[in-house]
């Protein structure tokens, strides 16, 4: 009993980064129309930021988790202004700014791998908590506890930043139509920058916390969670925050439950089955066919 | 004089809001029946579910006898209902001519396989739809326009090319949506005759109309709309004469003295 | 001349090579996006045409001129299938739930050993003369150029425009847009299979993102409001990295991707673009 709770965390730990890794994605996509190819690479640089902090300042982790969120979120808000922003002028819709993401993802990854050395780092022992919490006869990582914490914060916080607050009005007027937006006094200028902003900040705390955990610091952390927590994002629905959290997490839970009943190899064909499933049953996603649809 | 088309208590929403509420009214046959009312009053709303663009809430569209409200609109086009479109729509990187030809593809005379091919059959009857193209482009007064971008062409041009296209598809309903938006009055008055002469040869028109004096002029009746319902139908002159379409038209009386009196 | 010719041509053969067989890719991506469509599905039909293709071929022992119309049909069935549920979702969930189609296709490729020999792949030994893959390229162009200029092109280029005025002019779209489908499963089939035959080898991860995404970058690039530049676009992004390499082969990658960065900027219609041609002849002439 205690095995299938430790591996259910160990799951939601796991679940947690494409949960993460989804949100911003899906933010990107809903709020700015853009699919965005290069949304992997954030987290990688932000797991390489992270640790030159560690490596090369020295600073304690609490610091070097915060220089990889702001790592992350600065790189994309670069990336949306100098890549995008010229898109936006002239109306190049969704297949111009595909293009533009591919090429910052090649090369963003291909930067990164030249940063690491062309290897995978991993995080110095001392530099992160590696303790493990006991409850009762379960115990996990505190870096799982940490990543789920992380991960319910965000989704909470996002959720109600979209549906509750002024900002996210006008987040959801700018998905519509800009134009629109920016007659009803929105300034959609800043609206892209901070959902931009947004977006480079969770795809860099899933970076950082996956980099720790999987004690992988490459261009390849970021690739893995593309192609994870994508299928989240399609499971999960791009425009509802809450089925992209769902989502990630059972995709995780998922994941790790199969290794361990059914069979490693296994492990990546149920996901995609789901994915397939939901494809050809909900094609919108869990909580798909709330109005939300663009003109 | 027997009604080509007849709307039904139709009713649409957005949302909360109500384009169009109960709205009833008929097109007689070969006539050129105007719909009027002011911004808002749910007019284009009407054009696009006779069209098959918007589903109806509530009602039926009939043409000539068969419910048509339900019918996709590529099927409703093939039953003989045209449209243009109050900011213009035409097809971007396509030319003059390409334009009227695609509005001809029900016309076309031929299978999408034979003339994959090129079979001969198929290469003489798409000669043919281009020599109607450019009878059509005549017609409405762009001859000799048929290779230029029609992008680069001025809104009034655009709007002929956009009548050109619609009349491809070789209608019995046409609808207009404000033909004449941004026009002078010299263009507007070719548009009026090119209906006169549309209908002369046997087409029903439905055009959506601001100007008072096209419609008076034009328009063999008239239905005014507002708020989605009809105020009331018939001759342009009656139509006009009515008070409640004064006051929706006009404002009251008293609030357009005060204006005048302002300036 | 004759010698200096023979070294360049021992050189770059194989890159003409994959420039025709990414080609055939990035014409199939063309197929649909010409019809107002975003798919990556493209990946799909190519690894069902060259999996099953090269089966034909090794157990069945089906000679190569057979195996690729098998591979076009192939593919054609199956996008004909992806089209069923695809085409009931608006576009952007297209191009996401394309890209997941793409996933799914690696994992079950994986996963389907016998088949496609699982993560040990499948040695393809099967020879292909290069001139029958050069005339396999120019009839696919042949059949493009007859479906741009038949009705089916006026209608596509309509309903890629405006989906709404296509349809109230009589073009239904829904139907044409199953015959870009379709074509583009049967041109991605038989790039799935030359590409077997190029590489002589196949492995789950042959298709896969990188294909999608470069095939839909060099459709843009080359322009993809015709299907010359679909060919073009391949031709050059096959060659991008070869000369990237030559030039600076440290920074390949980045190279290619500030390569195609600049041409967004600067080219975002692509290099072949029939309406800028048409602007600047109505600009030139009063
Ligand atoms: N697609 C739509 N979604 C939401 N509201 C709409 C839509 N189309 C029209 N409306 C609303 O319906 C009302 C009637 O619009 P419309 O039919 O365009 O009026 P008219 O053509 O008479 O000026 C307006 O208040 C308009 O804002
Ligand atoms: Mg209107």
């Amino acid at each position: 009993m205690s095995l299938f709770i430790e591996q259910l965390i160990n799951g939601c730990a796991l679940g947690s980064l494409y949960a993460l890794f989804a949100i911003g994605f899906g933010l990107v996509f809903a709020t700015l129309g853009i699919l965005n190819a290069a949304h992997g690479t954030y987290a990688s640089w932000a797991a390489i930021a992270a640790y030159w902090a560690v490596d090369q300042l020295g600073l304690p982790f609490p610091f070097a988790m915060l220089a990889g969120v702001a790592g992350g979120a600065v790189l994309a808000l670069l990336v949306d202004q100098i890549g995008f922003q010229p898109l936006r002028a002239r109306n190049a819709g969704l297949l111009g700014a595909l293009i533009t993401s591919i090429a910052c993802w090649i090369v963003l990854d291909s930067l990164a791998d030249s940063a690491t050395g062309h290897q995978s780092l991993s995080f110095p022992l001392p530099a992160y908590p590696s303790g493990m919490i006991h409850i009762g006869e379960i115990q996990f990582a505190t870096m799982q506890g940490i990543s789920i914490a992380a991960m319910l914060v965000v989704t909470v916080g996002m959720h109600w930043l979209i549906r509750y607050s002024r900002f996210g009005a006008a987040m959801r007027a700018v998905g519509w139509n800009e134009a629109a937006a920016s007659l009803s006094g929105v300034n959609p200028r800043r609206v892209v920058m901070v959902t931009a902003l947004l977006a480079g900040a969770t795809s860099g705390l899933a970076g950082v916390l996956g980099g720790v955990t999987t004690q992988n610091v490459s261009y390849t952390l970021g690739e893995g969670l593309m192609l994870k927590g994508f299928a989240a994002v399609v499971v999960g629905g791009y425009d509802d925050v809450r089925g992209a959290a769902v989502a990630g997490v059972a995709l995780g839970v998922l994941e790790v439950m199969a290794a361990q009943y059914i069979s490693t190899s296994l492990r990546d064909g149920i996901t995609y089955a789901l994915l397939l499933g939901f494809l050809l049953v909900r094609p919108r996603g869990i909580f798909g066919g709330v109005a939300f649809t663009r003109a | 004089m027997s009604d080509l088309l007849q709307v039904e208590n139709l009713q649409k929403s957005f949302g909360g809001l109500t384009a169009v509420a109960d709205l009833s009214f008929s097109v007689p046959s070969g006539s050129v029946t105007g719909l009027m009312g002011p911004n808002g009053a749910g007019k284009t709303t009407v054009i696009n579910l006779v069209s098959g663009l918007l589903r109806p809430n509530r009602g039926h569209v009939v043409l000539n006898g068969e419910r048509i409200e339900a019918l996709p609109p590529q099927h409703i086009a093939a039953r003989g209902i045209a449209r243009t479109y109050q900011n213009v729509r035409l097809f971007s990187g396509m030319t003059v001519l390409e334009q009227v030809m695609a509005g001809c593809f029900l016309r076309r005379d031929t299978s999408l396989f034979a003339s994959f091919l090129g079979l001969p059959a198929a290469n003489a009857a798409r000669r043919a739809v281009a020599r109607h193209a450019l009878e059509l482009l005549e017609q409405v007064g762009m001859a000799g326009r048929g290779d230029d971008l029609a992008e680069a062409l001025s809104y009034g041009e655009q709007r002929r090319i956009e009548i050109a296209r619609a009349l491809g598809t070789q209608p019995r309903l046409l609808l207009l949506d404000e033909p004449t938006a941004g026009m002078n009055a010299q263009e507007s008055d070719g548009i009026g005759r090119l209906v006169h002469s549309l209908r002369d040869g046997g087409m029903t028109v439905l055009m959506v109309e601001h100007n008072v004096r096209l419609v008076m002029d034009f328009c063999d009746r008239v239905t005014v709309m507002n708020f989605g319902r009809a105020l009331t139908h018939g001759t342009a002159r009656d139509c006009m004469a009515h008070p409640e379409v004064q006051e929706a038209y006009f404002g009251r009386r008293d609030d357009a003295e005060r204006i005048r009196a302002l300036r | 001349m004759s010698d200096w010719f023979q070294d360049l041509w021992a050189a770059y053969r194989s890159t003409l090579g994959f420039a025709m067989v990414n080609a055939f890719f990035s014409l199939s991506t063309y197929a649909v996006l010409s019809a107002g469509i975003l798919s990556f599905a493209t990946v799909t039909y190519a690894a069902a045409g060259g999996f099953i293709g090269t089966q034909l071929a090794l157990q069945a022992h089906l000679p190569v001129l057979l195996v690729l119309p098998a591979s076009a049909l192939v593919g054609a069935l199956l996008a004909f299938a992806v089209a069923l549920v695809f085409l009931r979702l608006d576009s952007h969930w297209m191009a996401l739930a394309s890209l997941a189609l793409v996933l799914i296709t690696r994992v079950v490729a994986l996963n389907a050993t016998p088949l496609t020999g699982g993560v040990n792949g499948l040695s393809v030994p099967l020879f292909f003369p290069f001139a029958a893959l050069a005339g396999l390229l120019a009839l696919t162009a042949v059949v493009f150029w007859r479906l741009s200029n038949s009705w089916y092109g006026i209608a596509a280029r309509a309903v890629r425009e405006d989906p709404a005025v296509a349809s109230t002019l009589g073009i239904p779209p829904r139907r044409i847009q199953t015959i870009a489908f379709v074509v583009s499963g049967a041109v991605g089939g038989l790039g799935g299979m030359t590409l077997a035959l190029m590489l002589q080898f196949l492995s789950p991860e042959t298709y896969f993102i990188n294909i999608a995404f470069t095939m839909i970058a060099a459709v843009v690039l080359g322009g993809s409001y015709h299907w010359a530049g679909a060919i073009l676009g391949a031709c050059v992004f096959t060659a991008l990295p070869v000369i990237a390499q030559a030039v600076l082969p440290e920074f390949e990658k980045v190279l290619n991707g500030v390569a195609l960065l600049l041409i967004m900027i600067f080219l975002p219609r692509g290099l072949i673009d029939p309406r800028g041609w048409k602007l600047r002849r109505a600009a030139k002439s009063p």
